[in-house]
């Protein structure tokens, strides 16, 4: 194993690895900084770009880009009050009020320290946990694949968006899509034209559902004019600072490693989270939302906990959690690599080049987290208006990069079209795509398992592991339809 | 007042009928012969569409008993402003700019097509603020992208049958 590990620190600290991950995390700082940019569309938009890297340097560099990104959302989030991503929201609370304090530097240092260490905890994570689970995995037939993935897919649609039926809708709509083409056993599905015999390819289907939607609803409802940058004002954080808040980042770091690494539930939640639980046991918390750097602390190392985490059950199973670990298996498929416990057998020098990798981003993260401080004022105004354009450009150039084919063209600007209508009719987009890449082996591995039972069902009720997946499927269920009508009752006594 | 749980609902229980009893039927040939116990090829489009369209009639059913109750579902409620007219026509436009993209790409070639398309979308983001800005990003960020692409992977950019751009190369 320690030749392994020698092996891989050898083989990543090349010129190439350094660079894409410097590139990445700088970049993914930058574009999670700017309101309305979000992690997913820097990963989707990197995606044409790793086609003809390395398997290893192309993930390292999308990995970077979703650290990088993480880390970013909380500077706008501080200073212009506005979360680049979702999962920064919760760090407007605290950061926002220190910034008009005139610590915004402060409270930046703070987000980029808990978000290393968060991160770091997750990656170690992510090392210990991922290969265990993968030899488990190696144990389990078609119908325990099957309910877990049902499972994935029922976590997905059930936490995604407002309503558990619209996630439902939206998988369906993901798994409809994923039978166009070929299927298993040579027979054409929905072949409407000779493009479509081969299917739809992954990443103009991603690219378009998640980064042409912004695009077309900043055309159509035109936002108000961005709010002014604050400055950063007091940017030193002390050592009795730091101490006052490790115990919320180290408890908010395994919150996000725990959360992260359930599929559906993601870096929002677990902010949110750790930050509610900060606040409970805090002797500060009557100072929580007035600007308490441990708030900011808390929620910070909760998110940029879930980065190494969400890769557990990528690596280890083949499942993506979420919609970026998604593009990422995207990624490892277009470089011929298949996530999943034969990783763990086939690619074990590329699975601990990339463990490698992940820790050398953490402290890269740092470095460009340090270095990049002083243009974060500059970066967080940089107009929407400006880059919606851009984004298009990129997104058409890089597809038509992947495939030389106009078809491809035509399904992303396609995509976009549907992703916009879903956003207008509130039906969530990540179970579309989560459903939509594991759709080919959810099928698959129903009708292997119902031509071994030779058509018996019960097939997926006879091992524990199936009853498992059965139990939290139907758990799962429950809690948001019960959740649900609790929303519903609430709305029905306010109108 | 537009009740977007309906017109939801409804749209859902259209599009899985039409993929259950036309394009299934139309597009998914059952093969004459299926080897041991395999399931089908149009098994599992069958079981997907028919779950959509049982979820959608179940919508309807319970938006309908909602709207009745008085419980509102404005269509945007989730939007951050209200649907205005220039809106829609944006939305038009926007539409239009896509299918012209598409419909020129084989005449103008990806250069032209590409630089069109961004300016169009410049236009209509509308930062007239920054239209210098804007307009040298839609006439340089395509050509940049092409040499680069066309450089570093290989990729072979369309000229279109026109002729009026060459292949950057």
């Amino acid at each position: 194993m320690w030749n392994d590990i020698i092996f891989a620190v050898s083989s990543v600290a090349t010129f190439a690895n350094v660079l894409a991950m410097s590139a990445g995390i700088l970049a993914g700082v930058v574009i999670g900084a700017i309101p309305g940019m979000t992690g997913t569309m820097a990963v989707t938009l990197a995606l044409p770009f790793t086609f003809y890297m390395q398997p290893v340097t192309s993930i390292l560099l999308l990995v970077a880009l979703y650290k990088g990104s993480t880390y970013g959302a909380s500077i706008s989030a501080i200073l212009i009050k506005t979360p680049g991503t979702a999962s920064a929201a919760c760090t407007i609370l605290d950061g926002w009020p220190l910034a008009r304090q005139g610590k915004a530097g402060k409270a930046l240092n703070m987000a980029l320290v808990s978000s290393c260490i968060g991160d770091f905890i997750s990656n170690i994570s992510l090392i210990f946990l991922a290969a265990p689970l993968a030899l488990l995995a190696l144990r389990v037939g078609p119908a325990e694949y099957f309910m877990l993935m049902a499972f994935a897919l029922c976590m997905v649609a059930s936490i995604s968006g407002n309503s558990l039926l619209m996630g439902i809708v939206s998988a369906c709509l993901g798994l409809l899509l994923a039978t166009v083409g070929e299927d298993i056993y040579g027979s054409y599905r929905f072949a409407m034209t000779e493009d479509m015999k081969g299917g739809l390819s992954i990443a103009p289907v991603l690219i378009g559902l998640f980064a042409l939607p912004e695009l077309i609803r900043m055309i159509v409802f035109r936002d108000g004019p961005q709010g002014k940058a604050m400055k950063l004002g007091d940017n030193h954080l002390t050592l009795a600072e730091f101490k006052g808040s490790f115990k919320s980042i180290v408890r908010g770091s395994f919150i996000g490693v725990v959360l992260g690494a359930i599929p559906g539930i993601g870096p929002s939640a677990a902010a949110f989270f750790s930050y509610g639980e900060a606040r409970r046991s805090s002797p500060n918390r009557d100072n929580f939302g007035k600007g308490e750097l441990e708030g900011i602390a808390a929620s910070e190392s909760a998110n940029n906990g879930c980065c190494g985490s969400t890769m557990i059950p990528l690596l280890a199973l083949g499942v993506p959690g979420d919609v970026i670990t998604g593009v990422m298996l995207g990624a490892f498929m277009i470089q011929g690599l298949t996530p999943g416990p034969l990783l763990f057998q086939n690619n074990l020098n590329e699975v601990y080049m990339l463990f490698v990798g992940m820790i050398f981003s953490s402290v890269l993260l740092f470095i460009a987290g340090k270095l990049t401080a002083r243009y974060f004022s500059r970066i967080a105004a940089i107009p929407q208006v400006v880059l919606g354009p851009v984004v298009l450009m990129l997104c058409i150039y890089g597809i038509y990069a992947i495939s030389s084919n106009t078809f491809d063209v035509t399904i992303l600007l396609i995509m976009g079209a549907v992703g916009f209508v879903m956003l207008l009719l509130d039906i969530p987009a990540a179970p579309f795509l989560i459903a939509f890449i594991l759709g080919p082996m959810f099928e698959d591995n129903l009708r292997r398992a119902l031509a071994i039972s030779r058509g018996d069902l019960a097939i997926f009720f006879q091992s524990p592991i199936s009853w498992l997946f059965a139990v939290l499927i139907v758990f799962f269920l429950a809690y948001t339809v019960r959740w649900e009508l609790q929303k519903l009752r609430q709305k029905r006594a306010e109108s | 007042m537009i009740n977007k749980n309906v017109i939801r609902a409804v749209l859902i229980t259209l599009f899985f009928g039409l993929v259950h009893f036309v394009l299934i039927p139309l597009h998914v040939p059952r093969p004459s012969f299926i080897p041991g116990f395999a399931p089908p090829p149009d098994m599992w489009p069958r079981v997907v569409s028919l779950l959509g369209l049982g979820i959608g009639l179940f919508s309807i059913a319970t938006s309908v008993l909602e709207s009745r109750q008085g419980v509102s579902h404005d269509l945007t409620a989730s939007l951050p402003v209200r649907v205005s007219k220039g809106a829609v026509v944006r939305l038009g436009a926007v539409v239009l700019v896509f299918a012209g993209f598409a419909i020129l790409l084989p005449l103008l070639g990806f250069l032209g097509s590409s630089v069109l398309l961004a300016l169009a979308t410049f236009l209509l983001t509308g930062g007239f603020r920054y239209r210098t800005l804007a307009v040298l990003l839609a006439l340089f960020l395509p050509v940049a992208l092409q040499l680069f692409f066309a450089n570093v992977m290989y990729t072979p950019f369309p000229a279109g049958s026109w002729g009026v751009l060459p292949t950057l190369r």
